[in-house]
């Protein structure tokens, strides 16, 4: 009797830890997409905000015709690196404040697609060359006034010469922020001064230097300001365009 | 004896065969029958008081903002602070800091598909039972059903723009899953569907129903709703989603406003005659008649201005409503209060304040606050339908003065008093020449004259306890003037919910009537169209009337008109989104308040406006036009595609 549990005790532990001996796991995505949205007239990178700005478009065609799309955020600079990715064949294409890279008609056919289709292995790197909304640029350097504050200069032009993209312009800022990362959701409002066009009011002032000085009196000092400049038009979720970030020093 | 015994034990046999084929065949009779404890199709469908509780159970489904939604918790959910009214810039909520679409994630489109679910089943399983019924009785039933549909309809595509249509009950399983597999429509074609549902609704229901329940009137009213919401989405969405076989998901052409703004203005002319604004207590020229009527007209049922409401009884339907609105002054025994504070910003578009030049409340003369003996002497002349909708610093409720100060300025007042703040400040009051309270638990203040006075009001406001009035203001519309604080409780209040009164229909007739003029429709004279039924809300309302019809001369006339009637009625949020203003308007905003001070020195009140002291920032991601489709829906169906930016 004893021997005939012991026996049945060996078998069951047997079964289990044999079990157990096999893992049935995937290896972890270890392909890299890195690369770039650069402004087609200029070479620059197309400038965005963290999170809520461009987005890198994935749609996983080795298994099926009409994938999820996974998107991968910008940086705000305008480029992008992702580590965690299967291999596979990818269509890519870019959304964020440029013309779309892929445009359909009123009769959902396709009629622009400059999305690329690459094979994800090891490490990949991407180049999409857009049009932007809007070209921010600053003029001059920034400069701290005598009264505490900072007044900086710029101009906005616009990027694309379809005027199917050239909607009217509806507000320019000022982002003031304490740390690097700066754009319309992340700054400190008490200082960040804006301006909002009523209509087409904006249209006007393409091309023109304009000038914004920061709000909310002096700035606090001993410290360093996070600076740049967003405009947007009104075409579709209004993303901003941005200039690049800029440093001032508040002694 | 052998024999015998066979024969007895044949006999034996045939009596067990006998007894066998008996209860065999007997118990075989009937064995199919259906579950006696569950309710069948002919039970429901053949008398009329079974089609009543099919219908009571699918109206209790209906999708509506009511006394039981916020955009936090979704719909028919008894808790609602994070208030509507605080998302919209109408209030200031302690538990609202800023702008958000809705976070509910499946509710509102799984819930409204198997209502529609419940309609198809409905509308499909009625005919089989026809003759039990006339044909009128069944004609009315299946137009109420479909009217259910359409305002169902309405409450997904107002959300999501074009969604699936789902004409039938589908079965599972299904003999082909691509079957179940059905891609969004495009708007256009949503509300077009909601715009034939409505037709057959008005052409084949009654002119009266039980109190809760649609009749044709009630199908016109809403398709004027919807029919103006499509034909703003046209007019003003900058958004556009086409899917691989063209339908337009998001977004209108503008070929189509002139239609839809048409077809809002003949569904509301519909119910001219059949129902008016509520003016029982209403006396020409008597303020305070005017604001008691605009009081009596949510409580009174048998209201002409009630088109469709929802109703509540204690205790077997109940909501919160007054326990998380009253006046902290007048707090029920769950310790809530005050969730909703009117802004200053929508107070100051009421008639009968003192204002600037820029339209903003006049509190100060040559740089130096204006002095009041009392808070309510600011409001004297305010529009009666102000006074109504928002507690006032200084008006009564429930036989109280509600008391809202800010603080004590004990400063001289030698020479008037100036500015707390430098205009545009966020920053703290000053605590120099201040004497403030952080919450309820006040210390007195001993003025000069010896007297003592707690520095805040009751009803607040302290500088460290939400649970007051931290807008200056407090919410009155809605709430039960008569209830007693021991029944201000949650689950407790039971008033009627009016979703769709006669006000709104003609503010819908006015702004379809505008925007046909603007968009050069000329078959009738809209202009004086529009004029007449901004003038008949003004009149009531107690406002300054438009001289004429030329002084109608901007579409934010009529806006803002629908904003301070319909305010508080969770019609604000949705549009702002169908004029597309929402994220001009919250743009980083920081909404306004009004803070009354008393100048221990002067014995007198004078008002601070400024803007929130929490500096809660309101910004509408523009994404939100079209709120995302659940997540767990794209995973589910290859052929549903996502909004723009999710």
């Amino acid at each position: 009797m004893k021997k005939i549990l012991y026996t049945l005790a060996i078998c069951a532990v047997a079964l289990t830890t044999s079990s157990c001996s096999k893992l049935d796991n995937q290896e972890a995505p270890s392909e890299t997409l890195t690369g770039s949205v650069v402004d087609a007239g200029t070479g620059k990178t197309v400038q965005t905000e963290n999170g809520s700005g461009t987005r890198i478009k994935l749609l996983e065609t080795s298994w099926s015709d009409n994938p999820t799309p996974f998107y991968i955020a910008s940086m705000q600079d305008g480029t992008f690196n992702y580590t965690k990715l299967f291999p596979g064949t990818n269509k890519i294409s870019a959304e964020g404040p440029f013309v779309p890279m892929v445009q359909t008609d009123a009769s959902g056919a396709t009629t622009v697609d400059k999305s690329q289709t690459v094979q994800i292995k090891g490490t990949t790197t991407v180049k999409f060359s857009v049009e932007p909304f809007l070209r921010i640029e600053w003029v001059g350097e920034p400069v701290i006034n005598a009264d505490g504050t900072i007044t900086a200069s710029f101009k906005f032009t616009r990027g694309t010469n379809d005027p199917a993209f050239q909607q009217d312009i509806s507000d320019v800022q000022l982002f003031v922020n304490s740390n690097k990362f700066v754009g319309n959701n992340n700054f400190d409002n008490r200082y960040s001064p804006k301006i909002e066009y009523n209509g087409s009011d904006g249209n006007a002032q393409v091309g023109q230097t304009l000038t914004f000085t920061t709000i909310g009196g002096p700035l606090p000092t001993n410290r360093e300001y996070f600076i740049r400049i967003g405009g947007r038009t009104n075409y579709g979720l209004k993303y901003y365009n941005y200039t690049d970030v800029k440093v001032v020093t508040v002694p | 004896m052998l024999s015998y015994k066979k024969d007895k034990i044949m006999k034996k046999y045939t009596y067990i065969i006998l007894c066998l084929l008996v209860c065999w065949t007997t118990a075989c009779k009937k064995l199919d029958v259906p579950p006696i404890n569950v309710v069948q199709d002919k039970d429901i469908f053949t008398s009329s008081g079974g089609i009543q509780a099919y219908m009571a159970r699918i109206y209790s489904e209906l999708p509506i903002e009511d006394f039981r939604y916020s955009p936090q918790r979704g719909l028919n959910f008894f808790w609602i602070i994070s208030p509507f009214p605080a998302v919209t810039g109408e209030a200031l909520s302690r538990d609202q800091t800023g702008a958000m679409q809705e976070n509910v994630d499946e509710s509102p489109w799984g819930d409204s598909y198997k209502l529609i679910r419940d309609v198809n089943y409905f509308l499909e399983n009625l005919p089989k039972y026809a003759s039990t019924f006339t044909p009128e009785q069944v004609n009315s039933w299946l137009g109420e059903a479909r009217f259910i549909r359409a305002a169902t309809y309405f409450a997904l595509v107002k959300r999501y723009g074009g969604v699936p249509i789902v004409d039938k009950v589908l079965q599972i399983p299904a003999s082909n899953v691509d079957d179940l597999n059905i891609p969004r429509s495009s708007e256009e074609a949503v509300y077009d569907y909601i715009a034939a549902d409505l037709d057959f609704a008005y052409t084949n229901m009654g002119e009266t129903n039980q109190a809760g329940r649609a009749n044709k009137y009630v199908a016109a009213g809403f398709k004027s709703r919807a029919m103006l919401y499509a034909g703003s989405i046209a007019k003003y969405n900058q958004i556009t989603l086409v899917d691989p076989s063209g339908n337009r998901v998001c977004g209108i052409s503008a070929t189509k406003a002139i239609t839809y703004f048409k077809a809002a203005y003949d569904a509301a002319v519909l119910l001219e005659s059949k129902y008016s604004l509520y003016k029982n207590s209403w006396k020409a020229g008597d303020k305070v008649a005017q604001y008691q009527n605009f009081i009596d007209m949510f409580f009174d049922k048998n209201s002409s201005e009630n088109i469709f409401v929802r109703q509540y009884h204690y205790p077997e339907s109940v909501h919160g409503y007054d326990a998380y609105n009253v006046p902290r002054q007048l707090m029920g025994g769950n310790g809530y209060s005050s969730e909703v504070n009117p802004t200053l910003n929508f107070v100051e578009m009421f008639d009968g304040l003192p204002k600037n030049a820029d339209g903003t409340i006049k509190t100060m003369t040559a740089g130096k606050y204006d002095l009041y003996t009392n808070t309510m002497d600011l409001f004297a002349n305010a529009e009666p339908r102000l006074r109504a909708t928002v507690i006032l610093p200084g008006d009564v409720f429930k036989g109280q003065s509600i008391e809202i100060r800010r603080g004590i300025y004990t400063g001289s007042s030698a020479g008037g008093i100036s500015p707390l703040l430098p205009a545009g400040a966020t920053g703290n009051y000053p605590t120099a020449n201040i004497v403030q309270s952080s919450n309820a638990t006040q210390t007195p203040y001993t003025l000069p004259d010896g007297s003592k006075m707690n520095p805040a009001g009751l009803s607040g406001v302290f500088s460290g306890d939400g649970t007051a009035a931290i807008s200056g203001f407090s919410i009155r519309k809605w709430l039960a003037p008569d209830k007693p604080t021991s029944e201000v409780l949650e689950n407790r209040s039971d008033q009627t919910w009016i979703e769709l009164r006669y006000a709104e229909v003609l503010l819908n007739r006015a702004e379809a009537a505008y925007e046909l003029n603007v968009l050069g429709q000329n078959d009738k004279n809209y202009l004086q169209d529009a004029f007449a039924a901004i003038n008949q809300i003004r009149e009531r309302a107690g406002a300054d009337m438009l001289a004429s019809a030329a002084n109608l001369n901007s579409i934010d006339i009529v806006r803002k008109e629908r904003r301070k009637e319909l305010g508080f009625e969770n019609k604000t949020w949705w549009d702002m989104r169908r004029w597309r203003i929402a994220d001009k308007e919250q743009n980083s905003t920081i909404y306004k308040i009004l803070m009354p001070f008393y100048s221990a020195n002067d014995k007198k009140y004078f008002f601070d406006a400024r803007t929130d002291e929490r500096n809660a920032r309101y910004t509408f991601d523009v994404r939100w036009y079209y709120e995302q489709i659940p997540n767990g829906e794209i995973q589910k169906s290859q052929k549903l595609i996502q909004n723009p930016g999710y």
